[in-house]
């Protein structure tokens, strides 16, 4: 079966076609609903030319973001059933990567895990540049490239 | 009259990755009962315990059924519960007892057609959706041969396997792969076939 490789971390049990369509099922509505057009949190400097060996420590504090802050919050503020449901697949699916990611803790990986550290954060200070409700919105609504960037590591 | 009962026994059935979730009906006399069925995955349960979702299909739900089929979307633990709703009178929530994991699902050998169509050994498989790849092995029955193998990715069309040759028969038997959780059935029966008429010479 398929499976993702973030470099040496491997994740099985999650169907990247699953997470896809539960996102495109809602992108319009979602998307419809950030006023905001001329900021990303997902700049290129974020996931452009992300080592093997980076992906790892990158997709883990994007997707514990995204669970503890994103959908967290976002999951109180829509009652709309088709996103409810959309985003609790999403949410349930991030849980199960998550669950398998080991990113090594070993020192000659430091540089490594500090240089996706700082993606993370350039994504982390751009989301709290915005009002909360406005950064929750386009969060959700940039789940289309994170899951693009997902996809390069799908095998 | 006194509160409406809240359904009982809930269980979930679940066959190649269709999870059909069933409890006992509540009977009133005269009245005509419909039912809610709403979920939450470990995501729910872990960061917002107090938020569960309709059911897809079965918000309301007038039999005492609900495929939950396309709610169960993740390989984690989902909680799943019912309640039952006559007029305006409202039951309290039955809570299946355990969790349901998709990886729990039973799954069965495909349904298999062998055909030869000419000399042309075809089958066809039977469709499971998207979810599902199948393993077929095929060989000619006699001494020494050697078993093949292809993957066929969808049920539901012919795919022709091997040009045959008269002689011996020609065997297939068939497993699924259940790709979203990683899991084979077991083999279907072994079916075979054979191709009437003289062996052709070796060439000299």
């Amino acid at each position: 079966g398929q499976e993702f490789r973030f470099g040496p971390c491997q994740v099985k049990g999650v169907m990247l076609r699953e997470l896809q369509e539960a996102f495109w099922a809602v992108k319009d509505t979602v998307q419809a609903q950030d006023n905001i057009t001329s900021v990303r949190l997902l700049q290129q400097e974020v996931l452009q030319n992300v080592s093997d060996a980076e992906s790892c420590y990158l997709i883990y504090a994007m997707l514990k973001f995204y669970l503890n802050t994103v959908f967290k919050n976002y999951h109180n503020r829509t009652v709309e059933f088709r996103i409810m449901k959309s985003s609790s697949s999403l949410a349930n699916n991030f849980i199960v990567i998550m669950s398998q990611l080991q990113p090594s803790q070993e020192d000659e990986m430091l540089s490594i895990s500090e240089s996706a550290h700082r993606r993370f954060l350039l994504f982390r200070g751009a989301f709290r540049q915005l009002d909360i409700e406005a950064a929750l919105i386009k969060a959700f609504g940039e789940l289309d490239i994170l899951l693009a960037w997902m996809e390069k590591f799908y095998q | 009259a006194g509160a409406l009962a809240a359904p009982q026994n809930l269980s979930v059935h679940s066959t190649n990755l269709k999870h059909l979730l069933r409890w006992s009906p509540v009977v009133v006399p005269g009245g005509t009962v419909s039912y809610s069925v709403e979920y939450q995955g470990e995501y729910e349960s872990l960061y917002a315990s107090h938020i569960w979702i309709p059911s897809s299909r079965c918000s309301p739900a007038v039999g005492p059924e609900c495929d939950v089929t396309d709610d169960i979307t993740a390989n984690v633990q989902y909680n799943l519960r019912v309640r039952a709703t006559l007029g305006s009178q409202t039951s309290a929530w039955s809570t299946l007892e355990h969790p349901f994991h998709r990886n729990s699902t039973i799954l069965t050998p495909p349904g298999l057609d062998v055909t030869k169509d000419g000399f042309h050994l075809v089958i066809e498989l039977e469709d499971l959706g998207p979810q599902f790849e199948f393993l077929v092995f095929y060989w000619r029955r006699e001494s020494g041969a050697k078993e093949q193998v292809k993957t066929v990715r969808r049920g539901g069309i012919p795919v022709h396997l091997e040009t045959m040759e008269p002689g011996a028969p020609y065997c297939v038997k068939a497993q699924t792969f259940a790709k979203a959780i990683g899991r084979h059935s077991a083999f279907s029966q072994a079916d075979c076939v054979e191709v009437q008429g003289e062996a052709l010479p070796l060439a000299l």
